[in-house]
């Protein structure tokens, strides 16, 4: 985007803000339903003070991360095992694939069923919901990999780890990194929904408390961090990825 | 097909049976505690049983799912050919878009339920939120595909800004929209069943979270079955249509 | 007359199993001495790159020895024989100087030692300046340039080159031929030039091996002796015409078989 284009972009969003916020106070939005962005803006810096509140969020980071770590390691080592190992991914290609386009959300109900309502719950749920993603990003990173470069690499004496170090880390990394990073955007969604659906805790569960006292400012506020979280964290994958495939443009 | 070829799809038939078959056997064996995974037979078989139950929540489901789609295919896919068709629109709106993908937008459910309530507005808004973006970008990266040089042909031949669009534009980009449909269709219809889920008085999703409570597992799944039943039949007939769409272009 | 460098005697290459068996190769002997440039033709098929990664070490032969300087080759040996492929490879995420130190990089060879030798080598290709660049911001014959320097840069005793100018145009051809020509008059490197074209094979080498359909076999080997330095004009001239010929009748017997 060029620069005069973003300060238009910017400047319409922060225009449809300023409109919002007169409607309110013109009575012509009801501030039961939507309070003004002033409104919003105050409850979120008295939540960002509440400690139950902070801690709300760190159950939920919590829970993201450690679906993440679970999911990561075995999504790829599947993926590159159903790569290197032809027969296997022939075998369960078909399988993958028709897994992967299920919808996962259905199956929030089983993992209740099976876990109760609890933090593994969630975790487990996170991590089936991630898994797929980094199955086929992991079959998709190793087939990347162009062949003829392992063979130039054998022409010039290279080992078998340092073959796997030269030539397929750095080939692999920009769809793995791409990946991790749609892994990461699943998994913040499924975590926030069983949140939502049945908790005791978490920011998802205060979400649901809100809505359902009308406590509508605090609610908005809580959807601004929660939006503005999961941007974050996606922005800053996305910063590492761009960095690490420059080299990619114009193949 | 070549024996390569056959050995391959035997051993893939064979391990789906085992796969239905564990899922058959397990449970029966207390291997799997039925709780969790009933035997596959008692699923299909609360789905029989409780027909009447289940068939009753597919109009509300239906009507929800339909009247989404509408407003995503007919508002997302129209933006997105509009949009697309701008070099400048793209360059500004497409960063945007693309971060507020990252947006977990379940956690709007809540606002819908307060804005709407429990009834049908708030699972077609929360569907049509879900949707509307991805399908937007496919319809956008269709436009945005398509080879400069049939409009500028066009052009030479003297053909109006309206003729472009509906001889050139329209048809070329007919099977980047079909495309945007599958896509739609698939976050729709979950975007329905998971609103149905979280807070509602009827539907499909409804139905299964009842069961969840009751611990009621064979009607857990069954209600899970016929949702894969229903996204199964969309994505085939989609993907028809993707087919049929598409060879229309290649033959011209 | 100096040892032959490069000696591949009564070779032969089957792939596939007894039914189905193709014989690329057979009974081939060739004696290359140090310093030759040898050009190898042939109509599709006939094997010319299986014989050249027979030479590099990347296969074994089914039948008879290739030795390089008198080792025999059972894999491959990057200091004495070095590849240049039709297409560059080189590595997308190293800029060019990286490339071409990535073969010293796989022998441990110390940063600064490296790099100072892949600049070299970039300076005699005539990429001085380049060293900087991506592969994605390289022309197809810029990108060549530095698939060569690399395999100049581990000083090896013999270059391969498979059809290694097959995907540029016309021009740059003639370009990097002369300048091919150039960087082995000043290393008096052993060179086994594989090609498609009648033309290259003729005005860059020393002699021309050509090889029959599959399976292959040595039909003619042509000692090319117009004089050094070469130049454009050389090709409009008779004695060009005729070896081109020569080479050619084998050729499309061959074809049109």
């Amino acid at each position: 985007m060029r620069r005069h284009e973003r300060l238009i972009v910017a400047a319409v969003v922060l225009g449809l803000f300023a409109l919002w916020e007169a409607l309110v106070r013109l009575g012509r939005i009801d501030p039961s339903l939507a309070p003004a962005p002033s409104t919003v803006a105050d409850a979120l810096i008295r939540l960002a003070g509440r400690s139950e509140v902070r801690a709300s969020l760190g159950v939920t980071a919590w829970e993201v991360l450690a679906a993440f770590l679970i999911a990561l390691p075995t999504g790829l080592l599947l993926g590159f095992l159903l790569a290197e190992l032809p027969v296997l991914g022939a075998l369960f290609r078909p399988l993958v694939n028709f897994l992967f386009g299920v919808p996962k959300s259905i199956f929030l109900p089983v993992f209740i069923l099976v876990f109760g309502v609890s933090i593994p719950q969630k975790v487990a749920f996170g991590v089936f919901t991630t898994v797929f993603v980094l199955i086929v990003g992991g079959i998709a990173a190793v087939q990347s990999v162009p062949r003829e470069l392992i063979t130039v690499s054998r022409v010039y004496g290279a080992t078998r780890a340092q073959i796997i170090r030269e030539i397929y880390l750095p080939a692999m990394a920009p769809i793995l990194l791409e990946s991790a990073r749609l892994a990461m955007v699943f998994n913040i969604t499924a975590v926030l929904l069983c949140e939502i659906y049945g908790a005791r805790d978490g920011i998802g569960y205060r979400i649901a408390a809100w809505g359902e006292n009308l406590q509508m400012p605090q609610l908005y506020a809580a959807l601004v961090i929660v939006a503005a979280a999961a941007v974050a964290v996606n922005e800053a994958l996305r910063a590492v990825e761009t960095r690490l495939g420059a080299w990619r443009q114009g193949a | 097909m070549t024996w390569p070829e056959r050995h391959l799809r035997l051993c893939q038939a064979m391990l789906y049976v085992a796969i239905l078959a564990a899922w058959e056997i397990l449970p029966r064996t207390g291997l799997l505690p039925r709780l969790f995974v009933p035997p596959l037979s008692e699923a299909l078989g609360a789905l029989v049983t409780d027909r009447r139950e289940y068939l009753g929540s597919l109009p509300t489901t239906f009507g929800e799912i339909l009247a989404s789609y509408a407003i995503v295919c007919g508002g997302g896919i129209l933006l997105g050919q509009l949009v697309g068709s701008s070099a400048t629109a793209r360059r500004m709106l497409l960063p945007v878009l693309r971060s507020a993908y990252a947006v977990p937008l379940v956690v709007l459910y809540p606002v819908m339920m307060v804005w709407f309530g429990l009834g049908s507005q708030s699972k077609i808004a929360f569907a049509s939120i879900y949707a509307f973006v991805p399908t937007m970008l496919t319809a956008v990266a269709g436009v945005a595909a398509l080879s400069p040089a049939l409009g500028e042909t066009a052009r030479a031949f003297g053909a109006t800004r309206a003729q472009q669009i509906l001889y050139i534009s329209l048809p070329a980009s007919l099977p980047s929209i079909v495309a945007a449909l599958r896509l739609g269709g698939a976050l729709v219809i979950v975007g329905v069943i998971v609103a149905q889920m979280l807070g509602a008085a009827d539907g499909l999703g409804f139905l299964i979270t009842r069961h969840r409570t009751l611990l009621n597992s064979p009607g857990v799944y069954a209600g899970i079955v016929l949702v894969l039943l229903i996204t199964g039949m969309h994505e085939i007939l989609l993907r028809r249509l993707e087919r049929r769409v598409a060879a229309y272009r290649q033959g011209a | 007359m100096s040892r032959a460098l490069v000696a591949i005697r009564g070779v032969s290459q089957r792939f596939g199993a007894d039914g189905g068996a193709v014989t690329a190769l057979e009974s081939i002997d060739l004696e290359i001495p140090n310093g030759q440039f040898v050009s190898v033709v042939g109509p599709s098929g006939c094997g010319k790159s299986t014989l050249l990664s027979l030479v590099a070490g990347l296969r074994l032969p089914s039948s008879g020895t290739v030795l390089c300087d008198g080792e025999p080759m059972a894999a491959p040996m990057p200091r004495k024989v070095g590849m240049i492929f039709q297409e560059a490879n080189l590595l997308p995420w190293l800029s060019a100087v990286d490339n071409v130190a990535f073969p010293l990089k796989l022998r441990h060879v110390a940063k600064a030692e490296r790099l100072a030798a892949a600049r070299r080598m970039l300076e005699l290709t005539g990429l001085a300046g380049f060293e900087d660049r991506l592969p994605h911001q390289l022309s197809g014959g810029m990108k060549q340039r530095v698939s060569i320097a690399r395999g100049l840069v581990q000083n090896p005793a013999v270059l391969l080159m498979d059809e290694p100018f097959a995907s540029l145009d016309e021009q740059t051809r003639m370009v990097l031929g002369d300048e091919l020509l150039r960087i082995w008059s000043e290393t008096r490197k052993t060179v086994i030039f594989v090609t498609h074209s009648l033309n290259e094979a003729v005005y860059l080498a020393d002699r021309v091996i050509v090889l029959s359909a599959r399976p292959g076999r040595v039909v003619d080997d042509v000692d090319v002796d117009l004089t050094r330095p070469r130049s454009f004009a050389m090709t409009a001239g008779e004695r060009f015409g005729i070896l081109k010929d020569r080479i050619w009748q084998h050729i499309k017997s061959a074809e049109r078989r």
